[in-house]
């Protein structure tokens, strides 16, 4: 158990280093730039800590949340999609489409255009899992193309003359609002967060993350998906159809993308405009990188990309510009790809060390330092 | 004295990896390195190349102290190594891996012509035999070898180091790169051989020095005064296991029938042409060939990992249709011959290595889920019954000796009642100990009613093992061989051809 | 191997993503000390504390935040208020935009502007809350109380005018509209200029060309592709080409100017803000005074005359217009300026939609 707790500490220890080392870097930057680091960052704990704030940040968070856990589903079985953005766009736009055109009940209005929305983002994400599965055509060309092809599929449709309508007054056009029916409520769970509730989706989130791990661990496709991420050879000799899982997995990641639009779409927007976030997909890979295709560390890496995209504007507003948060973000993930690296050899190391040693301990008569002379 | 080792010793945290080690290389000798896998042979090397320093002990080349920080040390005094696995850039050509890294400049572009032509001297002094401008990825296994040894004079190594250099080689190749270990010693240079095959080292060196648990048991034996038999007594203190079969246990159930079985290159040359051959319960059938002559092709082929034309039925039932897990379902069992690439998850902990190649069957899964519990005790079950050493199930894959993996391995594809069991190479690499265990595992599992299908480059062990053996040699088995009579020697020629006419 | 390979990968998509960061941060980092040093001027002259939310991009984005930011300047200078700008980031959500205006309003910061239509929604919500607090956004009607004043354009009115403009001095009877990115506000400079060329020469040929689609905004920001639509309808036989692609028109004039062609400018008077060696192709401008409209409403403001609802900067309040600067356009002028009064009297109606 020792060993295991030792492991534990290990890989949080990648994280923690990372986030210090950021930290560091970004306080260079502040002292370089006139500002005090130990003031900006107690301003930023202060403004994170408000209630409302905290709501926001949780806000974010679920949103990124959707993005990274797609990527990750691709990246454990070694697919790189990049094309989470085109994905949920697509699906976003769509399923706010479809939504504001019926009027169902309530829970099934929301339903339909949940399915909708993952419905979209999975066929979108499929091209690519075909087409790599039968043409072998690498999964970081095709979606970065899907991607463009999206964003153009997006501007033919949002035209008012197809599926978009100009918002009265404004020169925003977006899709026909999603009547009450298809909202979905917001939950208080902040207490003194006042008319800034929490996305009701953030319990989706909840429930997709476990949903995730249990999948990847507890189940044969989990497992394979798996096999497949950490050698590809090794899972065809065990009998993978590795086309097929490309296919699928893609399918799945894709089906994850389409969820990223939802929160902000039945719990703020209810329509897609001009003004819907894009750029959340790229966001993604950066948290599932942080938080190592990990659910807990996915949300981990979530609610600090929230909570340090929501410090924005507390900074602007005391003279300290506001992108030294996207620093921080960029130094928090690059650092952490290299000590997840460097704990990952050490580890390895470790345990070879750990296995021989134990085993030249037990004195079975064995060959002594086995690993440790491999 | 070409190079003194004095006293080295190497502590790993908790472990002494090498302990007051004394090597004492001749200019102008083979040097053989003798041990079991483990016993501290790598370490040693390692201190050797500058990749490792030792915490005691001294080092002296050319009769001068030194101390490395790194490889570039070692390589400045001369010393050079050749790994186990290439490093080569497989798209590149033999001169471009061979500059690579210390490309000699002329202005601000590189010299290809000077280099071309120092290789073409080097090649030719040493008869290498190496064209400069062949791409590696069309060079066989030995060809790669001498580039690598090339690479290593190119940047002008003195004291060359070999680490197992052989365990890729067929026999005629592994002739050829001792011819060329011969030429260099005769040039003065000095060759530093570690090797666990004692028949090789018997053959090249000219002083042996046996390593075992970390310590050097004898330093500088003269080849010529010692036999195969007490160097291995040396190697591991006790007695020598052998691969041979006791009484036959064949039986008349067919248990693998392969007809016609075809398989083709990407050019649609046919590296596994029209083979057919039975296996019956009870019986070890023995694929002898020179590699590359389409046993890897042939196994995968069977295994439903590449595409094939021909018919495999296994107990009677015709297989030919099903894909790889549901051939693995329906009882084959395989040991491939590259475990890293296809038999092991290595980062993965021991108890999902249990899982690979058995999702779909108890007691790894239930249904569509995986049974944690179940595969975990099964695990235990193979660490126990085939003495894998590790402190535990939990720990990764990669942190396992191979000999330990393939125990693991075995283990594994014996489980779950196999009818047929693949085994390409099933104890390349590992040490003695291990490779005994194998050998009897598989013995014990013949007698019960299971058919092997034994695909080896050690003769001793084809011909100790099968019970039937056959002989591929360009994608076609063109001879039978009687294991009771035949002889390494002219199975190794029957491989090359060379008794295909008679 | 595919595991090293994915890592290197991601990192270099990372590094290149981080480089793309510093480079816009050091950019944004020098537009904040100019920030932080006109405001130290600003101070104590104690007038009113004005909040400015902006639309991504800023302070320095050489388009309509710098229009808005010079009105502010001005009412610095002349009307002594302090002045707080935040700007949006990129990919942010409406709950960000609201809790920006927020801020400002808790801060004390009175009155409180919005630049761009995408505060629409987040100012109704925030206005309700500060009933006290004036506030006011550009380029949007649709966010209504009693507390904002909406500040809108009539684009299409100053587009009539050049297009008029370019359909006179064409020689070869073709004129070209190149639009940034295919938004309704831009479509409302490109009905305005088809309209002003086909009143004045039926038989006009027009062409029009988007440089992006929605959500690619880069079409206001890529000098390259403004560079290549325009000297694709120059070599198609366009002699005038009016831009409404904030950065890119800076494309747009150098292609006119290798194509000997024509170039109309927009929003300010660019004629006086252009490149030095494209300035002489730019015949006139539409310019859009954000600025003034910026400024009026803290004018107002400080006046205690603040209206809430819509009000139209058209032709009439002088909130857009053609401009004359390099005497270019001083033999059409007269027409113009019929043109104008007869747009300003109602005598001629320009529709904001293409195809009316």
């Amino acid at each position: 158990m020792s060993a295991r707790l030792r492991s534990l500490l290990l890989t949080l220890a990648a994280p923690v280093l990372a986030v210090v080392f950021a930290a560091i870097i970004t306080s260079i930057v502040l002292s370089v730039s006139g500002h005090g680091p130990i003031e900006t960052l107690s301003l930023m704990v202060d403004y994170g800590f408000q209630p409302r704030t905290i709501s926001l940040t949780i806000n974010s968070a679920t949103t990124y949340f959707f993005a990274a856990l797609a990527v990750a589903v691709a990246f454990r079985m070694n697919l790189f999609n990049i094309g989470v953005d085109g994905q949920y766009r697509l699906a976003a736009m769509l399923a706010a489409a479809v939504g504001g055109a019926v009027a169902l009940p309530g829970p099934l209005h929301v339903l339909l255009i949940v399915v909708v929305a993952m419905l979209v983002g999975a066929a979108w994400a499929a091209i690519a899992g075909i087409l790599k599965a039968t043409r072998g055509v690498s999964e970081v060309i095709s979606t970065i193309m899907l991607n463009f092809i999206a964003t153009g599929i997006v501007a033919y449709l949002l035209n008012t003359d197809r599926l978009a309508v100009q918002v009265a007054g404004s020169n925003n056009i977006g899709t026909k609002h999603i009547p009450e029916s298809g909202h979905m409520p917001g939950l208080s769970l902040i207490p003194g967060s006042g008319t800034q509730q929490v996305f009701g989706f953030v319990i989706i989130a909840i429930l997709a993350g476990i949903a995730f791990q249990v999948l990847l661990n507890r189940t044969r496709f989990g497992f394979d998906l798996r096999a497949t991420g950490q050698s590809e050879s090794a899972a065809i000799a065990s009998g993978v159809n590795v086309k097929r899982m490309v296919v699928i997995s893609m399918v799945i990641s894709g089906a994850v993308a389409g969820l990223v639009g939802m929160p902000q779409l039945l719990g703020a927007s209810y329509s897609y405009g001009l003004d819907f976030p894009t750029g959340l997909g790229f966001t993604g890979i950066a948290i599932a990188l942080l938080g190592r295709n990990h659910p807990v560390g996915i949300a981990i890496g979530a609610l600090l990309f929230g909570f340090l995209d929501n410090s924005s504007n507390i900074l602007q507003i005391n003279e300290i510009p506001n992108e030294i948060v996207v620093i921080m973000q960029g130094v928090i993930v690059l650092s952490v790809v290299v000590a997840y690296e460097l704990v990952r050899r050490y580890k390895l190391v470790a345990e070879q060390r750990r296995v021989s040693r134990e085993l030249s301990a037990g004195g079975t008569g064995g060959p002594a330092p086995e690993g440790a002379a491999a | 004295m070409a190079v003194e080792l004095d006293g080295i010793t190497k502590r790993f945290p908790g472990v002494v990896a090498n302990r007051d080690i004394h090597l004492h290389v001749r200019r102008g000798s083979v040097h053989a390195i003798c041990g079991e896998n483990g016993a501290g042979k790598s370490t040693l090397m390692k201190i050797l190349y500058g990749m490792q320093r030792p915490d005691e002990g001294t080092i002296a080349v050319n009769g001068t102290k030194v101390s490395f920080g790194s490889p570039s040390d070692a390589i400045a005094v001369g010393i050079g190594m050749v790994h186990q696995h290439f490093m080569l850039a497989d798209n590149l050509t033999v001169l471009e891996n061979v500059v690579l890294g210390s490309e000699p400049r002329k202005g601000l572009s590189i010299d290809f012509a000077g280099a071309r032509r120092k290789i073409k001297e080097i090649s030719d002094a040493y008869g290498l035999g190496v064209d400069p401008d062949a791409l590696i990825e069309d060079l066989g296994v030995g060809d790669r070898q001498r580039v690598e040894i090339l690479k290593v004079l190119y940047r002008g190594a003195r004291i060359i180091i070999l680490d197992e250099p052989t365990a890729v080689l067929v026999p005629q190749e592994v002739d050829e790169l001792f011819d060329n270990l011969r030429g260099l010693v005769r040039e003065g240079l000095t060759v530093i051989f570690i090797s666990h095959k004692l028949d090789e080292v018997l053959s090249v060196a000219d002083e042996i020095t046996v390593i075992r648990r970390g310590t050097t048991v004898q330093a500088g034996i003269d080849s010529k005064t010692v036999n195969a038999r007490q160097l291995a007594e040396l190697m591991v203190g006790s007695e020598l296991p052998s691969p041979e079969t006791r009484e036959s246990t064949v039986t008349d159930q067919q248990a693998l029938a392969v007809r016609d079985l075809t398989v083709r290159s990407s050019d649609g040359r046919p590296v596994v042409d029209n083979v057919s051959f039975t296996i019956h319960k009870g019986e070890v059938l023995g694929i002898a060939g020179v590699e590359g002559n389409g046993q890897a092709e042939l196994v995968e082929a069977i295994m439903g990992m590449r595409p094939s034309t021909g018919t495999i039925a296994l107990a009677g039932t015709d297989v030919t249709s099903l894909d790889t897990r549901r051939r693995r379902e329906a009882g084959i069992g395989y040991v491939p011959e590259d475990r890293h690439r296809h038999g092991l998850l290595l980062e993965a902990p021991l108890w999902e290595n249990r899982i690979l190649g058995h999702q779909t069957r108890r007691p790894n899964s239930k249904g569509p889920w995986i049974d944690r519990a179940g595969a975990r005790r099964d695990t235990e079950r193979i660490v126990r019954e085939y003495d894998v050493r590790t402190p535990g199930i939990d720990v990764a894959a990669d942190a396992l000796s191979g000999g330990n993996q393939q125990k693991l391995i075995v283990g594994r594809e014996m489980s779950g009642e196999p009818v047929v069991l693949i085994a390409s190479h099933p104890t390349r690499g590992v040490d003695v100990g291990a490779q005994a265990a194998i050998w009897d595992h598989l013995r014990a599992a013949r007698a019960q009613g299971l058919a092997v299908l034994l695909i080896s480059a050690d003769l001793d062990e084809l011909i100790g093992m099968s019970d039937t053996l056959k002989v591929i040699l360009r994608g076609r088995l063109v001879a039978d061989v009687d294991p009771a009579t035949v002889t390494p020697e002219s199975l190794g020629s029957a491989m090359t051809g060379a008794g295909e006419g008679a | 191997m595919r595991r090293d390979k994915v890592a290197k990968l991601g990192l270099a998509l990372m590094t290149s993503a981080l480089l793309t960061i510093s480079a816009a941060a050091c950019g944004g980092g020098s537009n904040d000390a100019k920030t932080g040093a006109s405001e130290g001027a600003a101070k104590g002259g104690g007038g009113a504390k004005v909040g400015l939310a902006y639309d991504i991009g800023g302070r320095g984005d050489q388009s309509f935040n710098d229009a808005a930011a010079r009105g502010l300047d001005k009412a610095k200078s002349e009307l002594k208020v302090e002045g707080k700008e935040l700007e949006a980031s990129p990919g942010e959500t409406d709950a960000q935009k609201e809790e920006r205006l927020r801020l400002l309003a808790q801060g004390g910061y009175n009155p409180i502007i919005g630049i761009g239509f995408a505060y629409s929604a987040p100012m109704t919500k925030v206005a309700k809350e500060f009933p006290n607090v004036k506030f006011a956004i550009v380029d949007d009607a649709g966010a209504q109380a009693p507390n904002i004043s909406n500040l809108t354009f009539a684009e299409h009115e100053g587009s009539f005018l050049v297009g008029a403009a370019a359909a006179l001095k064409s020689k070869k009877n073709s004129v070209g509209f190149v639009g940034g990115v295919k938004v309704p506000l831009i479509a409302k400079f490109e009905a305005g200029f088809l309209a002003g060329a086909k009143h004045v020469k039926k038989d006009i040929k027009t062409s029009v060309q988007y440089l992006t689609n929605p959500p690619d905004m880069t079409g206001f920001n890529d000098p390259a592709k403004g560079q290549v639509a325009a000297k694709g309808m120059i070599d198609g036989g366009a002699d005038v080409v009016y831009h409404a692609a904030g950065g890119s028109g800076g494309g747009v004039f150098k292609a006119a100017k290798e194509g000997n062609a024509m170039a109309i400018g927009v929003d300010s008077d660019q004629a006086l803000t252009a490149d030095a060696a494209v300035k002489d192709v730019i015949i006139t401008s539409m310019v859009k005074r954000v600025d003034v409209a910026v400024f009026d409403f803290l004018k107002s403001f400080t006046d205690n005359t603040v209206q809430a609802g819509e009000k139209v900067y058209d032709l009439k309040a002088g909130g857009v217009d053609y401009s004359t600067t390099g005497g270019k356009v001083d033999e059409i002028k007269a027409q113009l300026d019929e043109l104008k009064q007869k747009i300003i009297s109602g005598e001629i109606k320009v529709s904001a939609k293409t195809g009316a």
